[in-house]
């Protein structure tokens, strides 16, 4: 469980806060997203969490240990994987996994069966330094896995990944959740958090504008309009009409009745335009 | 903990072993050894120097020749000249009917003693055939110019030590992974520590190669050991800041060459200046790991000699170290 009361942070410490008063709880086995644009101070509160950044203001507690309180015994509990790729280019990608099981208390994972996971098998012996970029990221994000984390801290998971690695990276992180890993991520792709997070945080500016599940968010601030293609006369003629509005109503029972329906679908809001809608602000 | 500092010495010295400045640093030793081999005299071509005034004593000059290298020169100035000059020469000077020792001050106790001796078996007109012979120690089992070399070697090589830590710490900073390590349990101690083992090691390691090719293979090791380490610890601190304040690799090797200026003045205050200007070196911690290493070399230090050097190079490097150990923290956060 993630527990965190009113924290705020200054790089500075200047008065200026790059974090305000943001408060929250993760539940353990919950996937939980911190969503915003960039500089909204996401990776802030994800550093201070890890423990990257020294806790300045505030309660914190990560799996059972107050921040408060240094220990070094909760990185046994915890996994985290950058944004930014940070192996060690000299050494091959199983010396690198070999190198930070090393430096664990907790059994480890296996670094061939790791990289398998992450689809680098047969690259056991290749210097990361001669990776591509997403192979790097990969790297990165099999070493986050190398404890088996009940806390697991993704900055950005899949950003400047391409789709298929972008989905495998996905499905990797849906079946540690099943597991009962407890799942943070920070990220300002909206369908990466639709499609991953129980619950997500809207974060601009250091504070936390809004948070709640992601069907609740829709339901609550998307309109609920259905989009409809029909034959009239030899013409596809398309059409979206509220779900809700008595006349619009009346026009589609109409449609169905009268018309060769080609498509019909709902259409939601995307996370992307309730952010934009509660935030007043776009995503990059 | 210790198999985590284990881990992070294997790791640097696998990186290491793959990267050729690295690779340079790690046999230097080897090569400076063998170059000292190459170009310093053996002990046999060396001797004790005299130096007298010409025309002064004809006889006295000849029976000093059967025992020892001698200078003539013109003036008492000339005479005083040659003994201010860097090696360990003696003026046997006339005055009130007599003879005076002239010394600079820095000379070995044994040479001035045997000067004495030289000088108070002429007068007694001792001759050969009335002498036995007996080996005697000046505190020379080794030429001097090569145990100087081999000395200041030994410093060089401890700086060395702390110029691998800095390129593994710039390395750890380009890839980005201090991060990393700092997410995992093995705390920052730990990691310093591991970072710091193979600067030891080189010291170490280097030193002792050092010594075995260069014939010192004789010398009291935990003496020698005692003075590595708190030597060490200099270099180490040095290292870190380096490492974790340089963008690149040869920026880092480059800030830390700033140690040879200490090391160069501490060898060049003992060995070439007069015993005024010695108090100017005190701070210095070369100065003193030198002057402990050179009784190391000649093999006629005693513990209290070296433990008392070893407490001032430590409490200086001490001094550094706490200047230096939150500039280190920050850097490694």
């Amino acid at each position: 469980m993630i527990s965190v009361k009113n924290l705020y942070h200054s790089y500075n410490k200047d008065g200026k806060y790059q974090v305000k008063d943001v408060s929250f709880e993760v539940a353990n086995g919950e996937v939980f997203g911190f969503l915003g644009p960039s500089g909204a101070g996401k990776s802030t509160a994800l550093n201070i969490l890890t423990g990257l950044l020294p806790l300045q203001q505030g309660e914190v507690v990560v799996g059972g240990y107050d921040l408060k309180k240094v220990s070094n015994e909760r990185f046994n509990k915890i996994g985290m994987s950058f944004e930014q790729s940070n192996v060690y280019s000299k050494l091959t990608a199983k010396e690198n996994l070999d190198f930070y099981r090393k430096l664990f208390d907790v059994p480890t994972l296996d670094s061939h069966a790791l990289l398998k996971l992450v689809g680098l098998e047969g690259k056991e012996h290749v210097k990361a330094g001669e990776f591509s970029k997403g192979m790097k990221h990969r790297l990165t994000f099999a070493r986050s896995m190398i404890n088996n984390p009940e806390m697991w801290f993704l900055d950005e998971p899949t950003t400047g990944l391409d789709p298929s690695i972008a989905a495998d990276i996905k499905d990797i992180i849906k079946e540690k959740n099943k597991e009962g890993v407890t799942v943070f991520l920070t990220t300002h792709n909206m369908f990466i958090a639709d499609e991953l997070c129980d619950r997500v945080a809207f974060i601009v500016d250091g504070e936390i504008k809004l948070i709640d599940s992601p069907k609740n968010l829709k339901l609550q601030y998307g309109d609920k309009l259905v989009e409809v293609e029909y034959m009239e006369k030899g013409e596809v003629i398309k059409t979206t009409l509220s779900t809700v509005l008595p006349e619009d109503k009346r026009e589609l029972q109409k449609i169905i009745e009268h018309h060769d329906i080609q498509t019909m679908h709902t259409k939601e809001a995307t996370l992307e335009e309730i952010f934009i809608k509660v935030t007043g602000r776009g995503l990059v | 903990m210790i198999r985590k500092i284990w881990a992070i010495f294997r790791r640097d010295l696998k990186v290491n072993l793959k990267d050729s400045i690295a690779l340079y640093i790690l046999f230097i030793p080897i090569f400076l050894a063998v170059l000292i081999n190459l170009f310093t005299p053996g002990i046999n071509e060396t001797t004790v120097d005299l130096a007298l005034l010409e025309g002064d004593n004809p006889s006295q000059i000849s029976y000093l020749e059967q025992f020892a290298e001698v200078e003539l020169f013109k003036t008492i100035d000339q005479v005083q000249q040659r003994v201010e000059e860097r090696d360990a020469t003696i003026g046997i000077v006339p005055e009130n009917g007599g003879y005076y020792l002239m010394t600079q001050g820095n000379e070995p106790e044994g040479i001035v003693d045997y000067a004495k001796i030289l000088t108070s078996f002429y007068e007694l007109d001792i001759s050969m055939e009335e002498t036995n012979s007996e080996l005697f120690d000046f505190e020379r089992t080794v030429p001097p110019l090569k145990k100087t070399l081999v000395n200041t070697m030994i410093l060089l090589i401890s700086i060395l030590g702390g110029m691998l830590i800095a390129l593994n710490i710039v390395e750890e900073k380009a890839d980005n992974t201090l991060s990393a390590i700092n997410l995992t349990p093995a705390g920052r101690l730990t990691f310093v520590l591991g970072k710091s083992v193979i600067g030891v090691l080189l010291s170490i390691i280097g030193t002792l190669s050092l010594i075995v090719i260069t014939g010192f293979g004789t010398v009291n090791l935990l003496q020698l050991l005692l003075v590595l380490l708190v030597t060490s610890l200099l270099s180490i601190s040095v290292g870190f800041i380096q490492g974790l304040t340089s963008s690149d690799i040869m920026t880092a090797a480059g800030s830390i060459k700033i140690l040879f200026l200490p090391l160069l003045a501490g060898v060049l205050a003992i060995e070439m200046l007069g015993d005024k200007w010695q108090k100017f070196f005190y701070w210095n911690p070369f100065y003193w790991a030198y002057k402990g290493n050179d009784l190391i070399l000649s093999q006629s230090g005693t513990w209290s000699q070296i433990f008392m050097y070893s407490s001032i190079v430590l409490l200086i490097s001490g001094i550094v170290y706490l200047f230096l150990a939150p500039k280190i923290r920050k850097g490694l956060e």
